[in-house]
């Protein structure tokens, strides 16, 4: 069973993988006759490419950052403390991923112009936290509650201070709930279409916006290639994220992804 | 870090309540007004254009049916994969199997369901080489179709993993021994699920539920991708009003937007209220 959920799950990332280093492969055809790398060629020789791997890098990364300061905070505090209206201030935090994201772009797009975020990175980065925030904090408070609070009474009592608390019990113990959280919250970055080109104005050129425009071309292998950048880039997020822990984070448990 | 230091933890809510009042509130508010203001002032006249508007009627019951079915799948099969892999999933290689659909953006996924299952697609190919079918025009439309089949499949597969992932936790903190109490009672193992299992699951599954529907029905890419030009879904057709040249029809695409809206709203009143009945329940079960 599990194997069978496997391969519904893989097979068709492997045919996309096939799809994109195919050549000429016909409806009719189960394998392809032949292959090339000209899909990847395409895009390798194309400027925009390279620009759009970058803006989106840098959009992504300022969306991770920001949630971590929204979310690590709220994510405590809800973990540890009760208090009336809690489950009011539940349903406020969850909003974001309930009203419909474009309801909300299509309504400050023009408070974005005034401010002058419209067409700017920045103003996507800000829309970029819409979708993702709401998730932050779910991942980051269950990771908080599964600690519970001893390990920070414990340290206080012994005299540790607040950074020392953060940094030698929250960063290596939350470490999971952070890989969770920063692959999560890329992969929704990179998604956004509609968000970034509202508010991107089609000045901001993400990935998605230079995807979206190729799907209508004919060249299925470029397409199919496309798409596996798409995977390739949160991988790389990971590893950099991965290596910043290693050398930041002390007390290492080495688990991958919780 | 300051935040950390204060010693007024509700200060720690803050950032989370700014961004959520002053974006996605604000945003929502400024939707709302601009759908209701047109030249001459106030006018309900955008809600009464779009509810005379067949296309969006047509499109608003599409939408609906598509979210409804979706959330269903994903909420059934994602419990089913839970409540039997949960052994397996408990190790982390199972786990990272879970996650990794997750790798592909959703329009991504999108593309991969026009590869297996459009009628030039590899499953039309595969019957073919079965001398089941003659030419791609005898298999059947399942993209790019008119029930939508293309964007529910993309949506179950790529939500499956979130309700897995909602769930997970339910199951790990799940009391062992209860399930024993209700066998030696003579329960059989419905009556496990249904006393032991189902009053934590059914607040998380409403949650899950209520996320999914909501990304659902509001989606635009993945309907973009594998849509029909009639009916579209609701924030495709949205979408395109909004940015129809003289900016005559904006004012209907914020009303369609805030009908969207006010539906996700109501279901979220409704939930709200069954799982506080539900919760008062357990809490009286328990003999609190």
């Amino acid at each position: 069973m599990y194997i069978f959920f496997a391969f519904v799950l893989f097979f068709p990332v492997l045919l996309l993988l096939v799809k994109s280093v195919s050549y000429g492969w016909r409806w009719g055809e189960i394998i392809p006759t032949s292959f090339s790398a000209r899909g990847f060629d395409v895009l390798l020789n194309d400027s925009r490419f390279y620009s759009a791997i970058g803006m989106s890098f840098l959009i992504g990364n300022m969306v991770i950052l920001l949630n971590l300061l929204i979310a690590v905070p709220a994510a405590r505090a809800l973990a540890f403390h009760t208090f009336r209206g809690k489950s009011l201030v539940e349903v406020v935090l969850l909003l974001p991923i309930l009203i419909p994201s474009l309801a909300v772009a299509m309504g400050i797009h023009i408070t974005m112009i005034r401010l002058g975020l419209a067409d700017q990175w920045l103003g996507v980065v800000l829309v970029h936290l819409i979708p993702t925030v709401p998730y932050s904090i779910k991942i980051l408070r269950s990771g908080f509650e599964r600690l519970g609070q001893k390990w920070e009474e414990q340290a206080s009592s012994l005299g540790g201070t607040k950074m020392a608390i953060l940094y030698r019990i929250y960063l290596p113990q939350l470490l999971p709930s952070f890989r969770s959280m920063v692959f999560l919250i890329f992969v929704i970055s990179l998604s956004q279409y509609a968000l970034t080109s509202i508010i991107g104005g089609g000045n901001v050129l993400t990935l998605a916006m230079l995807y979206f425009p190729f799907l209508s071309s004919v060249d299925e292998a470029v397409i199919a290639s496309f798409s596996i950048v798409f995977a390739l880039l949160p991988i790389c997020v990971m590893i950099g994220f991965e290596l910043v822990f290693r050398l930041v984070i002390p007390y290492q448990k080495r688990v991958f992804l919780d | 870090m300051k935040w950390f230091k204060s010693n007024n933890w509700s200060l720690a809510l803050l950032p989370a309540f700014l961004f959520t009042f002053c974006l996605v509130v604000y945003g929502l508010f400024m939707a709302a007004q601009e759908s209701v203001t047109t030249l001459n002032g106030f006018s309900l006249d955008a809600y009464k254009n779009i509810f005379d508007n067949e296309a969006f009627l047509e499109s608003l019951t599409y939408s609906l049916r598509i979210a409804f079915v979706s959330t269903v799948l994903s909420l059934v099969l994602g419990l089913l994969l839970t409540k039997f892999l949960f052994e397996t999933l408990n190790n982390h290689l199972a786990r990272t199997v879970v996650w990794l659909p997750m790798l592909f953006p959703h329009f991504v996924w999108g593309y991969m369901m026009i590869l297996l299952f459009s009628q030039t697609g590899w499953f039309s190919t595969m019957l073919h080489a079965m001398s089941i079918i003659d030419s791609p025009d005898q298999f059947p439309v399942l993209t790019n179709d008119r029930y939508g089949i293309g964007i529910i499949l993309t949506y179950t597969l790529k939500e499956i993993p979130f309700v897995v992932l909602m769930l997970l936790p339910v199951y790990a903190q799940l009391n062992r021994d209860l399930p024993n109490v209700v066998m030696t009672l003579g329960g059989n193992k419905w009556h496990v699920f249904k006393t032991v299992e189902w009053p934590w699951l059914f607040p998380v599954l409403m949650e899950a539920g209520l996320i999914v529907f909501a990304f659902i029905l509001a989606a635009f890419e993945v309907p973009y991708l594998l849509g029909t030009t009639y009916p579209k879904m609701v924030s495709v057709l949205a979408y395109e009003w909004f940015y129809q040249g003289d900016w005559s029809k904006r004012p209907e695409s914020f009303a369609v937007m805030m009908t969207v809206t006010a539906i996700i709203f109501g279901l979220l009143i409704i939930l709200l209220s069954l799982v506080s009945r539900s919760r008062y329940r357990m809490m009286k079960g328990n003999g609190m």
